[in-house]
């Protein structure tokens, strides 16, 4: 188990004046929908967990899914530029479950936990105003892009003291680059989601390989117009509508295979997008339950809520997020999460 | 997006659209910054790496500069490879490692795509090997090919010249053009690490260095499969 110490002190960082203890620290808004997942034929072949064998029934294994604006506010701003997240829980047989947790973003802020706990500390939101226009006028004759202008009713922000941080420290800058020009999805269904951290998986011939996974949306990725003014909320609408009546969403299951000479352990490092990739299976999303507690808000997804045939990598990042997640859902009171101590 | 910062917060967002601040831009501006922090051109083609799937599926995209660029002086570049195919369809069958490659007139320029296995001199020398004589036939309509003619005999400089007018392969992930900038200069990469800010700037600077460049490494959808994997998959005989 991490220092115990070191897990308050990560989640404590997180919390943002406007968020709640009562909630998750990050990804605070979500919802939560219901769906399934079926391997493809080739899945088999590469990882013996049970979610990736030719399923019992056609329509594969049950899933929740709980998908989340990254932003730590209780009140939603769909519209504002923000990471967001897509947490899937696999039911397996036998009452067994695994989790696998992404976000838009491609690559992590920190390599180490010390120095996520380092950049979550300096990054935290501050009193934003908007640039004088000798400012940026001043960016313009220097060849740089302006910050952007607050949106309506914004009056604190993560983007100057994550760029400030960047710029001493090179291991932030492709995640602090990234997630500045990330901007809003459409639908949480247009928007494709990365697992970041490194799994090894165990193939039907025993071979175990480094992956990264990503979920790529069948819809296709699409951001709204940022000069347009950003609507708070519409994300959830959104998924209601195109999930009302028969109606289905999917997602396809994408695998990147490491090769030596990856960082297999730092989610900092993005691997060159010319790995071999591997289409894992599909998702079909097909309801949203009135019971949004129980779907999405009382639920404890956790990155190391896994099965046999898919184990962590060394990444640190990844292993002090099983205690974060955990200490997270004990604090606000979710069910408890796989590795949790607290009796539900 | 803005909030409502006035008329002027208005107008000075909207300087980068403006006739009269892009034509400052171009002029004054970055002529200033070329002069005060120009970066050198930077070398065309993919990067070397020891991983096994940066050697499948490389990208070359050569531009030519045509000596005669008149319809006239296209049109014999347009001969020198209409009267050359089957030395084309040939040299491919014999090379082995080419997953495709194609030729485009473009503005005043011939230009090679293709994409191949292994390392770059190689994949030259195969070439000169197998379609010399197509290189040959281009070299008479290209600027600087006098030279170079015939290519079998000037293997070397061959090799050196299609690496200098291969582009330049934009780094996939944006941050990392600031390493590339460092090396180039002989310096150590990212130490101190650059400002964020001076991303765009530093782009700039090296469109200036490098006018024509590739926009990454290219997108591949079946990658790290080398041509002859796929053809044996196939099982089409070679």
């Amino acid at each position: 188990m991490a220092d115990p110490k070191l897990v308050q002190d990560i989640v404590e960082a997180l919390d943002i004046p406007g968020g709640s203890t009562q909630r998750r620290p990050v990804h605070t808004v979500g919802i939560g929908v219901t769906g399934h997942f079926v391997p493809s034929p080739i899945a088999p072949e590469y990882c013996v967990a049970e979610h990736f064998q030719p399923p019992a029934k056609p329509e594969g294994v049950p899933v929740d899914v709980r998908f989340s604006n990254g932003i730590g506010l209780v009140k939603e701003h769909d519209g504002w530029s923000d990471v967001r997240g897509m947490a899937v829980r696999f039911h397996l047989k036998d009452g067994k479950s695994t989790d696998l947790i992404a976000m838009t973003l491609s690559v992590f802020f920190a390599p180490t936990e010390t120095t996520f706990l380092k950049f979550a500390r300096h990054a935290r939101p501050q009193p934003c105003k908007r640039e004088t226009p000798w400012q940026k006028i001043k960016h313009y004759l220097k060849l740089e892009l302006p910050l952007p202008d607050p949106y309506p009713g914004q009056t604190e922000r993560p983007n100057e003291a994550a760029i400030a941080f960047a710029n001493e420290h090179a291991w932030a800058q492709p995640a602090v680059v990234e997630a500045s020009a990330i901007g809003a999805p459409v639908s949480y269904v247009r928007a494709d989601y990365h697992a970041v951290h490194t799994f090894v998986v165990t193939g039907r011939d025993g071979q175990e390989r480094r992956v990264r996974f990503t979920w790529a949306p069948v819809a296709g990725v699409l951001n709204t117009n940022p000069e347009e003014t950003p609507k708070d909320k519409y994300l959830q609408k959104d998924l209601r509508d195109r999930l009302a009546g028969k109606q289905t969403e999917r997602f396809t299951l994408m695998m990147q295979i490491g090769e030596i000479g990856d960082d297999f352990d730092d989610s900092s490092r993005q691997w060159p997008p010319h790995r071999k990739r591997v289409m894992m299976g599909t998702l079909t999303l097909e309801h949203v339950p009135d019971d949004q507690q129980a779907h999405s808000e009382k639920l404890s997804f956790n990155p190391w809520h896994l099965v046999e045939g898919i184990k962590p990598s060394g990444d640190p990042v990844l292993r002090i997020r099983k205690d974060v997640y955990e200490y997270s859902s004990n604090r606000r009171g979710g069910i408890p999460c796989p590795f949790s101590n607290v009796k539900g | 997006m803005s909030d409502d910062g006035g008329w002027l917060n208005t107008y000075v967002n909207s300087l980068p659209e403006r006739r009269w601040f892009q034509f400052l831009s171009k002029y004054v501006v970055v002529p200033f910054w070329v002069w005060r922090d120009g970066k050198p051109k930077l070398p065309g083609g993919p990067r070397p790496s020891p991983q096994p799937s940066d050697s499948t599926q490389r990208m070359m995209n050569l531009l030519m500069p045509l000596k005669d660029p008149s319809p006239i002086g296209r049109a014999k570049a347009v001969m020198a490879l209409a009267q050359n195919v089957d030395e084309v369809f040939a040299g491919l069958d014999n090379v082995g490692t080419v997953h495709s490659a194609r030729f485009l007139l473009i503005e005043d320029h011939i230009c090679m795509i293709s994409v191949y296995d292994g390392d770059f001199s190689n994949y030259i020398r195969d070439f000169i090997s197998t379609i010399g004589s197509v290189f040959d036939a281009l070299m008479l309509v290209v600027e600087g090919g006098d030279k170079l003619r015939p290519c079998e005999k000037n293997v070397e400089a061959f090799i050196d010249w299609v690496r200098d007018h291969d582009l330049f392969q934009a780094p996939d992930f944006p941050v990392e053009l600031f390493a590339l900038q460092d090396a180039q200069i002989g310096k150590k990469p990212n130490d101190p690490p650059h400002a964020v800010e001076s991303l765009p700037r530093s782009l700039i600077l090296q469109l200036h260095a490098n006018r024509n460049i590739s926009l990454g490494g290219g997108y591949r959808g079946y990658p790290g499969y080398s041509a002859a994997q796929i053809r044996n998959k196939l099982g089409v005989g070679w």
